[in-house]
């Protein structure tokens, strides 16, 4: 039995806003995140956020707090919780504090962002989140990106980037973030923020400072126009994806700062070749994706690769996976490549 | 003031869940968000469904969409039920009548509702089990797939009653679903947080005492049964523990420890450590209401409640879930609380019955020996 067999509308999968916005400000070091709602919803996620922090090898212990909604704030209203605990949670030692909402506070119509309001002695910021009622899961990233930028101000910029939206619960985060750093430095240019990912309220100070914003892909594209708006600050509309594509990859962040990338892509050609040749034994096989792959944003990079390498694509073929979201760079297609490997081998 | 920092339980949405998709003959459906799905399917590891409601049904009444749903689940011989989460609960929808046409199992338990046990607890009471005078054997209960213990416990369970020489009645909650209604007349133990109420209570098998002392109950009420041979493989084993234990004290202090968990497996634990290695069992953090036990206990919610009696007994070994072991990775740790996470776990490795207190042990002196290397 499948999980899910129902065909049904992609956006009834589209997540839960609060997650979403959690991904983004447990990012925040010296920042306490308030989850006004029963306590259940804040368990899920410090447990969710918890499980993907050890799978990158990083120990992470959120500072959440849940206003533990029960029965009787339901039928009278959570408001009061609420400041409680903001007023709780401002009396500790902390820089700001988030504060975020579930779908049953949207329903009973508690007025979040005016709870919020008033001296607090520290920042308090809402991020408009109401679990499903709010959005999707990218809904929440979004949301908590603009929020926690809005709160900027512009500052003198210089020879760098920011990378922005980084998807905290990937698996291979750290990786996709190295293969960035590395196509960057060939061209000799820093990174000054990762937005937002293990960073301090001082870091984010620092937002308005590069001359280029990366976008981890087109969902935040709402935020780089954001950005752009706040800072004047241009940006590239995701992480490199594909073959060619890191190759435009490379021409566009040279061209943002008026480099020569000519020998950075002739290194990056090279490494191409490389792997292709690492992978001709498996030159001349068919596959084919499950349902997923086939309608996931990665198709268009495996139909690439496999053309590259003279694979052909066939319904009668080796059944090979296929993450949704495409390998980053020439290294992730490094990865794709070794399970396919082992897919057609097994 | 109902605050509360780093929540470490699950709410009762997620226990009906556990609960009901423990057995075979139950399609799950979560009656909710995406959001409220996609947490009990990572933990349980067990097909579910969803009716991952969206803004407009809020709206407009959630009837349609879970026909919808329901529709594509019929027809494959299963009985569904439906988990309520916290939306729907609210919305004032009669959800009863809207599912008069289907032959379906309802199960309120929204997340607010209280806590996973309070949630596994109303699910089974909706499924009305009840005992057949006609159903030979012992039933197991306390296999809840919350419980990282409970394949392990189970299988551990039906060998020592195969063992015994007595059938095996239902199994609570991990069977197949018509026998729910033809539990045997007796009942035993492996997690006791999470009980059935089902049938007269011949005791638990955590920890080779109580082991003993239920299959002496078993015993008086099976004239057929013959623990003898297990009664030897507990006196074997707990020679081979005695004199590992011993070993290790030959060098070592005894483990000052703090225990983290469900009470039924804290209590355990406590006893174990206490009889085979001496131990100082400084606290123990209860995730769930303490019942009586020798050991100083408190009902630990909150992670900055696990943080603060760490830092104030400073033990060696902790002993709880991956919660406890990130707060200091440095100090010994053993895995007995859900969740579990950073580690792969394949095989079902029991914390009841013989095997589950040499696992144990072993995982204690393992983990104390890495300590101090």
């Amino acid at each position: 039995m499948t999980l899910n067999p129902l065909p049904l509308n992609l956006s009834r999968f589209g997540g839960c806003t609060l997650t979403g916005a959690l991904s983004v400000t447990t990012q925040v070091r010296d920042a306490i995140t308030i989850v006004h709602g029963p306590k259940g919803c804040t368990h899920h996620n410090f447990s969710l956020l918890h499980a993907t922090g050890l799978d990158n090898d990083r120990i992470i212990l959120s500072d959440l707090i849940s206003t533990g909604l029960l029965e009787s704030d339901i039928i009278f209203g959570g408001e009061g919780a609420l400041k409680r605990t903001i007023d709780a949670a401002a009396n500790r030692q902390t820089s700001a504090i988030f504060v975020l909402s579930t779908c049953i506070v949207d329903m009973i119509g508690d007025d979040v962002a005016a709870v919020c309001h008033g001296n607090h002695g520290i920042p308090v910021i809402p991020v408009p989140t109401a679990g499903f009622l709010g959005g999707t899961f990218q809904n929440g990233v979004n949301n908590a990106l603009t929020a926690i930028a809005d709160t900027t101000k512009p500052c003198t910029t210089g020879s760098y980037v920011n990378i922005i939206g980084e998807k905290n619960l990937e698996y291979e985060v750290e990786e996709n973030y190295a293969e960035v750093s590395r196509l960057l430095e060939a061209l000799g240019i820093p990174v000054n923020l990762r937005f937002l990912r293990d960073c301090s309220t001082g870091d984010i100070s620092r937002l308005g400072a590069a001359r280029l914003n990366i976008l981890r892909d087109v969902e935040l594209l709402a935020v780089g126009e954001r950005l752009r708006q706040r800072f004047d600050t241009p940006f590239i509309p995701s992480f490199p994806v594909g073959l060619e594509g890191t190759i435009r990859f490379i021409e566009s962040v040279a061209d943002g700062f008026g480099v020569k990338c000519l020998q950075a892509v002739r290194e990056e050609r090279a490494l191409q070749d490389e792997l292709l040749t690492e992978f001709e034994d498996i030159t001349g096989t068919s596959i084919t994706f499950d349902p997923a792959g086939m309608a996931s944003a990665t198709f268009p990079v495996a139909r690439e690769v496999a053309e590259q390498i003279d694979i052909a694509i066939d319904g009668d073929g080796c059944t090979v996976p296929l993450q949704l979201s495409p390998p980053v760079g020439t290294n992730g297609i490094r990865h794709m490549l070794h399970r396919w490997r082992r897919a057609i081998h097994a | 003031m109902h605050e509360c920092e780093n929540p470490l339980w699950p709410c009762a949405m997620t226990g009906a869940a556990a609960c009901l998709a423990g057995f075979d003959g139950i399609t799950v459906v979560i009656h909710g968000s995406s959001g409220c799905y996609y947490y009990p399917s990572t933990l349980l590891h067990a097909p579910l469904h969803g009716t991952f409601i969206l803004e407009n049904e809020v709206i407009f009444g959630s009837e349609q969409r879970l026909h919808e749903v329901l529709d594509g689940l019929a027809g494959y011989g299963k009985k569904i039920a439906v988990v309520m989460t916290c939306v729907p609960a609210i919305l004032g929808e009669d959800i009863r009548s809207m599912l008069r046409d289907y032959n379906v199992i309802l199960v309120d338990s929204p997340g607010f509702s209280g806590d996973v046990e309070t949630g596994y607890k109303k699910a089974l009471s909706v499924l009305a089990p009840s005992v057949d005078p006609d159903t030979p054997g012992i039933n197991i209960d306390g296999a809840c797939l919350f419980d990282p213990f409970s394949g392990g416990n189970v299988r551990e369970i039906i060998r020592l009653l195969v063992n015994t020489s007595v059938p095996v009645g239902t199994i609570f909650c991990s069977d197949r679903l018509e026998k729910v209604g033809h539990a045997a007349a007796y009942t035993m133990g492996t997690n006791g947080d999470f009980s059935s109420g089902v049938g007269e209570w011949l005791g638990g098998t955590l920890g080779f005492e109580e082991i003993k002392a239920t299959l002496n109950r078993v015993a008086s009420v099976f004239s057929e049964a013959d623990p003898g041979p297990v009664y030897e493989e507990i006196e074997r084993e707990d020679e081979r523990i005695v004199r590992a234990c011993d070993k290790f004290l030959c060098r070592f202090d005894p483990p000052h420890t703090v225990i983290f968990g469900g009470f039924s497996y804290a209590a355990f634990a406590a006893r174990t450590l206490k009889h085979y290695l001496d131990a100082d069992i400084q606290c123990i953090g209860s995730r769930n209401d303490p019942g009586t036990t020798t050991s100083s206990a408190v009902h630990v919610q909150g992670l900055s409640q696990v943080k603060e009696l760490i830092r104030h007994y400073n033990p060696d070994l902790v002993i709880g879930s991956s919660f406890e072991r990130s707060v200091d990775p440095k100090r010994g740790f053993i895995g007995l609380t859900p969740p579990l996470r950073g580690t792969v776990k394949l095989a079902p490795h029991p914390l009841a019955g013989i095997s589950g207190t040499l696992s144990f042990v072993e995982d204690v002196l393992n983990a104390c020996m890495d300590r101090r290397k």
